[in-house]
């Protein structure tokens, strides 16, 4: 199974309620979205006119770099297909893309917010978001999109397939070559494979020639340089046998919290 | 240090500030301690509350709220809805954040500082209404009740507005929904059919789609959208007029980018190719028209090559566009447009849109303009006394000025009468949920107008542009707060039903006001039992009126609550030409009353050298200035970039991005500046922004000074003079780039 969006040019006005019932379902703070309209032209596409939207999400992709990227310590976890009940365990970092459904997800309690992975991704769809901080990152959290996967759980459409003016976003199964999204391949849905990659984007665009020529000649992205994401990685994984120290610490409890407190205070003030 | 992980940073990591988190989140350490959610919890476990009905705009989608401890977390479409369904467009959906936009309306404020430059004092509603009520009862007294002028606008004005108008009598009403808007769309097809049009097309199952001007997908409003979409993807052709390659033009499968204002001479030309062909439909027109050897007169003169020149378009393309109708017909919805106060003669360009729907036959057809047959519901308010046209100021010597005027009085002749003090003194002035200082064009003349009064008094949710002339401002309940009036429709339950069903959604509050604030109801009733009126209160809270309302339909809102917030009931087709049903091609009745009898081209002013027409439209996150300090929509498009043609950008060196600001032909500059979107999307002889950025007033901390704003640059005034609304595209601007005035080349 492979979960995946067609977004359908040919319905789309670029109206922004996607990116807005988003915010409102999962709290998404203001100067951050999971998912975007951008307008497109009008600019000349050979002879002709066109205008079109981008409306971008998380490609949940194939061979997402994100998840490649990502310095937390890989830990064991039990995946389970919804479908059949198979589980399957796998050593993951703190974000990884699920064995069943297919759909990229993060662990924000074991996120570093070193922001590997947000530089990783070509479409620029994951961002840190600051107000999430916890004793393993004082930088914020990797947020993204995640399809909406308790809302899909819950046996509800994704928040912004619910309220889409003009059923221009379809969710579906990729795999099952009976579901919408999987005809709409066939009808020449594509996703925005960056220049001279592989990755496999599952959110894929339906529209009129003009249209999609324009989205792709504006919006086909370039792999993130991995030497610069590495690097942001390497740095965040050096910072962690710290991380862990003060983990341990926190055992001590409240008194003890206090008094490291007290003392990171006065270090504050000399720094 | 690189990495967004400063020296600083790192140090509190390493030495272990991680200890002064909250204990709870301490205890995370602890294997088998469950973990701190971090996650969002989405609001499907939330309370669902049903009744809500949308005014982010006019179009009153119905909703559900997701509240969680009280709090509002979520607006959807109401799963019962056949008009919206589950989907409300960006706007619906960020009302969560008007309701709690930290720069709403709390308290009565008194304006201890100056009209326009206020100081705000709180103070409590017991002195706001004695003021209120006193000031206004003074000027009645002293001037007559013509002495007060009323801004409306929105459904909590409908109540006050019928206070003022009914009970103490003035005509002095000035709705922007009519004069700044759509009032001349619907007395042109009153005078023409009988019937004001709506957007009533029915887009889904028609064949043609043609849209003067009309910006759909700029321009959303849901169920419209649907219907639009809907007759697109069931194969309907789209033929779009705008001089802009709009959002509309680029789902077109002909675009005809006309001269602005030109819109008429080339409905005539297509009526007249029609006509001369022998093209129209003869059975409708022999059935259902009048007039028709007049009306082919009348426009004989417009040829193909006559409007070609006179549009700017191949004359090709009006006979292709022509002949595609013809083809189509009856089945092609000839859209009558929304805000269509465009250039001063849109009376007779909203006629000629009439009779080109009659000459194809396309009234009451599947695909045509079809009205629906919506559930009656009587209607609860202030009983009309009788106050004679005496102090009618469109009414001179007998005759009406403007004879085709909307209900209510024309703007221009309100503020005329306002500001000469002739031929009666206007010195109060009620703003209600309006904001006449970015609806009504030429801002000093407002100014001037608040001025000239003795007192002001405006109520709404928001600080406004408007607000800052009040003397007394008074805070509103919004829509998520309050019961308040009902949307009645026709829907499908199912896309493929044969019938249609009608639904009655009243609204019903999602959540408590806060703070102090009231709803209309309460408001007006404290006002009139000041003015000396509380004998005329006809209900004595906003829900009685609601629930009187729906009584005419034999439910209540208990009732309508208990089925989800919505009532549906078997309706009727909308298909088939009412036997007395009219199209008045030649209007006798027009002509009698001074005007061409046959719909008629009127060239307006020309675009000077070195200036360009500013044009101005929806953006698709906005309802005009009224969510412009929504935090979400305002990140969605935080201004209103100009577009410029892309040749004229390379001669005047202008770069996508480029930020400037204006100077009209009037030598008015904007307050503010944009940036520049180069396009090839528009005439060169054009600018065009989205209407209602660039808010003037402080207390908007969101919206203010964000991009330019229109209304400030539309400084001269055309009047249509049947009906004496605005038009409001008749203005010229050059653009200023670091102090610089830059030419628009020709």
């Amino acid at each position: 199974m492979q979960y995946g969006m067609i977004i359908d040019l040919e319905r789309c006005v670029g109206c922004h309620a996607c990116t807005i019932a988003c915010k409102a379902e999962w709290e998404v703070p203001v100067e951050f979205n999971r998912n975007w309209v951008h307008r497109l032209g009008p600019s000349k596409v050979g002879n002709e006119l066109a205008s079109t939207y981008y409306p971008g999400l998380c490609n949940h992709c194939a061979k997402p770099p994100c998840v490649e990227a990502c310095p937390a310590d890989p830990v064991e976890m039990t995946f389970k297909d919804t479908q059949s009940g198979k589980t399957a365990t796998l050593a993951v970092a703190a974000t990884w893309k699920d064995p069943f459904n297919g759909t990229v997800q993060i662990d924000k309690n074991r996120c570093l917010g070193c922001g590997a992975c947000a530089e990783a991704c070509p479409y620029g769809a994951r961002y840190i978001n600051p107000a999430l901080v916890d004793d393993v990152s004082s930088d914020g959290k990797a947020d993204k999109c995640t399809y909406c996967m308790p809302r899909v759980e819950a046996g509800l459409a994704p928040a912004c397939v619910q309220t889409c003016i003009t059923n221009a976003r379809i969710f579906g199964d990729l795999d099952d070559p009976t579901s919408e999204v999987a005809k709409y391949v066939v009808k020449g849905a594509k996703g925005l494979e960056p220049k001279d990659g592989a990755i496999g984007p599952n959110s894929r665009y339906f529209g009129k020639k003009k249209d999609m020529t324009l989205l792709f000649q504006d919006h086909t992205p370039e792999l993130a340089d991995m030497g610069s994401v590495k690097r942001r990685a390497m740095m965040a994984a050096m910072v962690k046998p710290a991380m862990r120290k003060a983990r341990d610490l926190g055992l001590l409890g409240l008194a003890g919290a206090m008094l490291v407190k007290g003392l990171t205070d006065k270090k504050d003030e000399s720094t | 240090m690189a990495f967004n992980l400063t020296r600083r940073k790192f140090l509190q990591t390493a030495s272990l500030v991680a200890a002064a988190v909250p204990l709870s989140k301490v205890a995370y350490a602890q294997p088998g301690v469950a973990k701190v959610s971090l996650e969002p919890k989405g609001t499907m476990g939330d309370t669902t509350v049903v009744g809500g009905l949308c005014e982010m705009c006019f179009w009153r989608c119905q909703l559900i709220g997701k509240v969680r401890d009280g709090q509002l977390m979520k607006l959807e479409g109401n799963p019962k809805s056949i008009d919206n369904g589950t989907s409300i467009c960006a706007r619906g959906n960020a009302g969560v954040k008007l309701l709690y936009d930290v720069d709403r309306l709390k308290y009565p404020l008194k304006n201890v500082g100056q009209r326009g430059a206020p100081i705000w004092k709180r103070i409590s509603w017991q002195e706001a209404l004695d003021e209120c009520g006193s000031k206004l009862k003074a000027i009645v007294e002293k001037h007559g009740p013509q002495g007060i002028c009323v801004f409306p606008h929105g459904a909590s004005a409908k109540y006050p507005m019928h206070y003022f108008e009914r009970t103490v009598g003035t005509h002095n009403v000035s709705e922007a929904s009519f004069f700044q808007c759509r009032g001349i769309r619907d007395v042109a097809y009153v005078a023409t059919t009988g019937k004001a049009p709506g957007e009533f097309v029915d887009m889904a199952n028609t064949k043609v789609i043609f849209l003067i001007g009309s910006h759909l997908g700029e321009n959303i409003h849901v169920s419209h959208i649907k219907a639009y979409i809907k007759g697109l993807q069931n194969g309907a052709k789209l033929v779009v007029a705008d001089p802009r390659y709009s959002a509309a033009a680029a789902k077109s499968d002909i675009w005809v980018q006309i001269k602005p204002g030109t819109d008429t001479a080339y409905l005539l030309a297509i009526m007249n190719y029609l006509v001369t062909n022998k093209k129209y439909d003869k059975k409708f027109v022999a059935e259902h028209t009048a007039g028709f050897d007049k009306f082919s007169a009348a426009i004989s003169e417009w040829t193909l090559d006559k409007a070609a020149k006179e549009c700017d378009i191949p004359a090709a393309q009006i006979k292709e566009v022509a002949e595609l109708l013809a083809a189509n017909a009856p089945h092609v919805a000839i859209h009558p447009g929304r805000h269509v106060s465009w250039y001063g003669n849109d009376f007779q360009r909203e006629r000629a849109l009439a009779c080109l729907t009659g000459i194809l036959g396309a009234y009451y057809v599947k695909g045509g303009w079809v009205p629906p047959k919506n559930p009656k519901l009587g209607k609860t308010s202030w009983a009309q006394q009788e106050h004679g046209d005496e102090h009618n100021l469109n009414v001179s010597h007998d005759k009406k000025v403007h004879p085709f005027n909307p209900p209510g009085t024309p703007t221009e002749l309100i503020r005329d009468c306002a500001i000469s003090g002739k031929p009666y003194p206007i010195k109060g002035c009620v703003i209600w949920g309006q904001n006449p200082m970015q609806t009504i064009p030429n801002q000093e003349k407002m100014k001037q107008v608040f001025k000239a009064m003795d007192f002001v008094m405006c109520v709404d949710v928001m600080p406004t542009d408007a607000t800052m002339w009040a003397d007394i401002l008074l805070p509103e309940s919004s829509y998520l707060e309050r019961h308040d009036e009902i949307k009645a429709g026709t829907g499908r339950i199912k896309a493929d039903d044969k019938e249609p069903t009608q639904f009655i959604a009243p609204r019903m509050p999602l959540v408590a006001p806060m703070f102090e604030r009231k709803d209309q109801v309460y408001i007006t009733n404290e006002i009139a039992k000041r003015m000396g009126h509380a004998k005329d209160i006809p209900v004595q809270t906003l829900e009685e009126l609601v629930d009187k309302t729906l009584a005419t339909a034999n439910i209540t809102l208990a009732s309508v609550k208990a089925e989800g917030g919505i009532h549906l009931q078997p309706g009727q087709s909308g298909y088939g030409v009412p036997e007395d049903f009219m199209v008045q091609l030649f209007s006798e009745e027009i002509a009698a009353a001074g005007f061409p009898g046959a719909p008629t081209y009127i060239a307006i002013e020309e675009v000077p050298a070195g200036f360009a027409r500013l044009l101005y439209g929806r953006a698709p996150v906005h309802t005009f200035n009224r969510s412009q300090n929504n935090v979400w929509l305002n990140q969605q498009m935080p201004d209103n970039p100009v577009w410029l043609n892309d040749e004229v950008a390379a001669k005047i060196g202008l770069k996508d991005g480029d930020i400037v600001g204006f100077i009209n032909s009037e030598g008015v500059r904007s307050r503010t500046t944009t940036t520049v979107k180069v396009t090839p999307g528009i005439r060169k002889d054009a600018v065009y922004m989205y209407h209602g950025y660039g808010s003037a007033n402080p207390l908007m901390s969101t919206g203010v000074g964000k991009g330019v704003d229109d209304t400030s640059l539309i400084t001269k005034i055309a009047i249509d003079p049947e009906s004496g609304c605005h038009g409001m595209r008749n203005n010229f601007v050059k653009l200023t780039k670091d102090g610089k005035v830059l030419d628009i080349p020709a």
